[in-house]
């Protein structure tokens, strides 16, 4: 699968480094003798997944990232989970707690299950149970759980609870022991309740919780394996699990806390500490909020928002400027029409956007359909090399005889789709409008094309919205179809099956906004709309539902600059949500109600002061901004390219 | 959930099938009375409300239209969940639209809340000469399951405000103001006491 390379051997050193330093708890000595300290020669990859995360606490600078592989050695599999080294900045993390969570080289024989989690919001991840101890959730950056499942299937028996589709018992699943797993309360579940639930006495008291000695921890594995001798297997295993959550609440409880449809959590960061009596309130409530019987203040009292919204954004953004015109655009091109600096370019094109006429030519840069350094000349040869490669493509589905389609199911399925939506995409505007329009059936061609381009992908709801204004803007089938393919480069996760893509931006909107406006925050939580998933629409299809044509074209190329942040979109949301603070808080408004508030904003929204403001709080959250943006969240390229598409399709396992 | 408050009831009711089905068409005519012949397709959900008389009291219906494409199923609990009703969406011109219209009934009969009061739609009928699924054949399969069945056009209004009306005679008028146990989903524990909107 994978070659071993350079940075393997790196990680290699610290394996070597951490195994000298004594084998922690989570360690599986007895392993031993089936492995050297290094990968041994014989070993085979046979799975590798980087950004890897555990997060061991709220903080998103304390989350550590590590390279996932199965190894292959003779008939055993083994899995092993090595962070990287000296990636994070933060000092709090020693070496030793890095030492404490790698995972080395653990055999599947001793492994009972795997519970999958593909949660609506938040990131696809595992629990992995060996010998009645949970391992922290390991979060799958880059996608690729089911991959995961379905290369350990190909090594060692694995079988679904049939209880639970997400829970998969490893070996000795005919084993009674391992059968009542699955009607258990595994980890995974018992994560997604509420900390009370966790079940430790003690858990009010976070300092208990932060003690992760490794004496700690071997103590409690020693109890679990006396336990295990115990009478009842299935309240027993219940038992270990819960004790072992109860000492490993940090966690379990951080875990919650990163399910944002969770309630209740203890998510105070030491910022909102100094912050309004709200979020104090909130502090002490805190136990409380998932019982319904939250109590609701009679009068509506509408926190401040933190920021003086206002200020700050005369103070930050800047004044928005008349778009780029022609002469200006010359100015920016040499003899030859390079683009002698492309981040001057940028950041104007940012600050005003273009001129309609002069779109054309400047979003061929800014997709990335032409390079900025590349000459007049060169770009005439690009087009026309790409024009047939174009066509090459199309005449795969237009060489499709009705006889092969009837046995062609994934493509009549595909039309089908492509068909319904191109009928009903802005059709109001009058490049769209009427009936047998050509332009319709441009963008017809170019979906049905793309879904051959990128078969794993495919079409999806939505796409239809992304391509109506590149081609209305291009006017050409071809450099619109690689335009539309350069631009889904970034937002193609948006339509993962998974919904990973739109998951992490979700996420990481929530992350932002509990920087930026913690009463916001804290509101959002108290009625259970963390998953922000009124927003959806807006990631999803960057807003074009929301502004009249001209407004969207606008956006756009002001997003595409990638300047001040590529996720400028994010603040953006927070922009307008912050706008309409006191009216979502004021009256209350729930999730059902939310929606619909969010939904009828659609032409509603000013833009130019909402993208003053979303500079501002760009620039004003700075690198801690940044950091909660987990690394690769579209629309980063991500790290790694054959990540990008997992298989869309369902049965895998 | 339903809920009662003096003559008052609100139901949250979701519409679930296949995309084009007409979905949002049918929630538009009920809603507004309009219909778009290029009604675009829905990203995400939408929300909306309407009250309707039924005898001598109200039902105020809190309605979700989703997203048809299979790629948005997952997200589909979300919406459904304490759901006290939901018409389930079929083209009567697509048979690939029926079969997707049974497997949504299949997932609320195994997900959804065990009173939900279930309508199936077969929409466009005003495209008869296109028709694919006969009405005997959705009637059969309706009975068999417990739903009722109307074919509907949100482009003549036909039927349309009759399966909501019938929808709200149906509904029960007590209801556990809580929801029933098993109802939670795996991976979305906190969300009941949300969407049930109820204890008001
Ligand atoms: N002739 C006819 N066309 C209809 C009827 N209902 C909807 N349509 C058309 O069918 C297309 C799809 O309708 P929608 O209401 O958008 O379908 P939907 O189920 O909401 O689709 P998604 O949002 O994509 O899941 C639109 O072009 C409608 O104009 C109907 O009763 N008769
Ligand atoms: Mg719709």
């Amino acid at each position: 699968m994978h070659e071993t390379d350079i940075h393997d051997l790196s990680d290699d050193a610290d394996y070597a480094a951490a195994s000298k330093q004594g084998s922690s708890s989570m360690t599986r000595t007895d392993s031993s003798k089936q492995r050297s300290s290094n990968d041994p020669k014989d070993a085979e990859i046979v799975y590798l997944k980087d950004n890897v995360t555990i997060h061991p606490t709220q903080y998103a600078a304390e989350r550590i990232s590590g390279r996932l592989k199965l190894v292959k050695q003779g008939s055993s599999l083994f899995m092993t989970w090595i962070p990287y080294k000296g990636q994070s900045s933060n000092t709090r993390l020693s070496a030793r707690d890095k030492n404490l969570y790698t995972i080395r080289a653990l055999p599947f024989s001793d492994i009972q299950s795997i519970r999958r989690h593909t949660p609506t919001i938040g990131w696809q991840y595992v629990i992995v149970v060996s010998s009645g101890l949970a391992f922290p959730p390991l979060y799958f950056y880059s996608g690729g759980v089911r991959e995961f499942l379905a290369t350990i299937k190909q090594h060692v028996l694995i079988v679904r609870s049939s209880e639970d589709a997400n829970l998969f018992l490893v070996n000795n699943f005919q084993d009674p022991l391992q059968r009542t797993l699955s009607s258990l309360e595994l980890p995974g579940s018992l994560a997604n309740r509420t900390p009370s639930s966790l079940g430790s006495p003690s858990d009010g008291n976070l300092e208990n919780n932060h003690i992760l000695e490794d004496g700690q921890l071997r103590s409690v594995q020693q109890n679990n394996k006396q336990r295990q001798k115990s009478h009842d297997p299935a309240r027993d295993i219940s038992i270990q699990v819960l004790e072992k959550f109860s000492l490993v609440t940090r966690f379990a409880r951080e875990t919650t806390s990163q399910l944002f449809r969770e309630s209740l959590v203890d998510g105070h960061g030491p910022t909102e500490k100094r912050r309004t009596n709200w979020a104090s309130k909130d502090h002490q409530s805190q136990e409380m909020v998932s019982n319904d019987v939250e109590i609701v203040p009679k009068r509506v009292h509408v926190p401040s928002d933190p920021l003086e919204f206002d200020k700050l954004s005369l103070v930050w953004g800047q004044p928005r400027q008349h778009p780029l015109g022609l002469q200006e655009w010359s100015s920016f091109l040499d003899s030859e029409g390079r683009i002698v600096d492309p981040d001057a370019l940028k950041k104007r094109i940012f600050y005003g956007g273009v001129e309609h006429n002069l779109r054309k030519e400047v979003w061929t840069f800014l997709l990335g359909y032409y390079s900025y350094d590349s000459t007049y000349a060169e770009r005439e040869y690009v087009v026309s090399v790409k024009r047939s490669e174009y066509e090459t493509i199309k005449t795969q589905w237009q060489s499709i005889s009705p006889e092969q389609a009837k046995r062609f199911t994934k493509f009549r399925e595909r039309k089908g789709l492509i068909d319904k939506d191109v009928v009903r995409t802005d059709r109001s505007l009058s490049f769209y409008e009427g009936d047998d329009n050509a332009n319709v059936r441009h963008m017809h061609d170019i979906l049905l094309t793309y879904s051959f381009y990128n078969f794993d992908l495919g079409y999806c709801q939505g796409m239809s919205d992304l391509l109506s204004p590149i081609l209305f803007i291009l006017k050409d089938e071809s450099e619109a179809f690689w335009c539309f393919v350069s631009l889904l480069e970034r937002l193609g996760p948006n339509f993962n099956r998974d919904q990973s893509g739109m998951h992490s931006q979700l996420f990481a909107l929530s992350k932002l906004v509990e920087l930026l406006d913690s009463p916001l925050h804290n509101y959002f939580k108290q009625n259970d709309c963390l998953n922000y998933f009124f927003c959806f629409r807006w990631i999803l299809i960057q807003f074009k539902r929301e502004f009249e044509n001209e407004k969207t074209l606008r956006l756009w190329e002001v997003l595409w600059t990638h300047y001040p942040s590529e996720h400028l979109h994010l603040y953006i949301c927070i922009a307008i949500l912050k706008r309409h603070r006191s009216k979502i808080m004021g009256e209350q408004m729930d999730f059902d109600t939310l929606l619909k508030f969010i939904n009828e904003l659609s032409g509603q929204i000013d833009l130019d002061p909402v993208l003053r403001e979303a500079e501002a709080l760009c620039v004003y959250a700075g690198e801690n901004g940044a950091a909660s943006i987990p690394p690769g969240t579209p629309p980063s390229l991500p790290i790694q390219d054959s990540s990008m598409y997992h298989q869309q399709d369902d049965e895998v396992l | 959930m339903a809920t009662i408050g003096h003559n008052n009831l609100n139901a949250k009711l979701v519409l679930l099938g296949d995309m084009g089905a007409g979905k949002s068409s049918l929630v538009l005519r009920f809603v507004k009375g309009q219909f778009l012949e290029f009604q675009e397709s829905t990203i995400g959900a939408a929300f909306f409300s309407q009250t309707l008389a039924v005898n001598d009291a109200t039902v105020k219906f809190e309605i979700w239209d989703t997203a048809g494409q299979e790629r948005y199923h997952s997200l589909a609990p979300m919406y459904y969940r304490g759901a006290a009703a939901a018409i389930i969406v079929y083209d009567i011109t697509s048979a690939d639209s029926f079969t997707r219209a049974k497997k949504w009934v299949q997932e609320l009969q195994k997900q959804g809340n065990p009173n939900m009061v279930m309508a199936l739609a077969g929409n466009k009928a005003d495209l008869e000469e296109k028709r694919k699924v006969t009405a005997e054949e959705a009637r059969a399969y309706a009975d068999e399951n417990g739903l009722f069945f109307m074919e509907t056009s949100a482009k003549t209004a036909a039927n349309v405000n009759d399966v909501f009306h019938e929808i709200a005679k149906r509904l029960p008028r007590a209801q556990p103001t809580q929801n029933p146990a098993g109802m939670v989903l795996v991976d979305r524990p906190a969300e009941g006491a949300r969407a049930a909107s109820c204890c008001s």
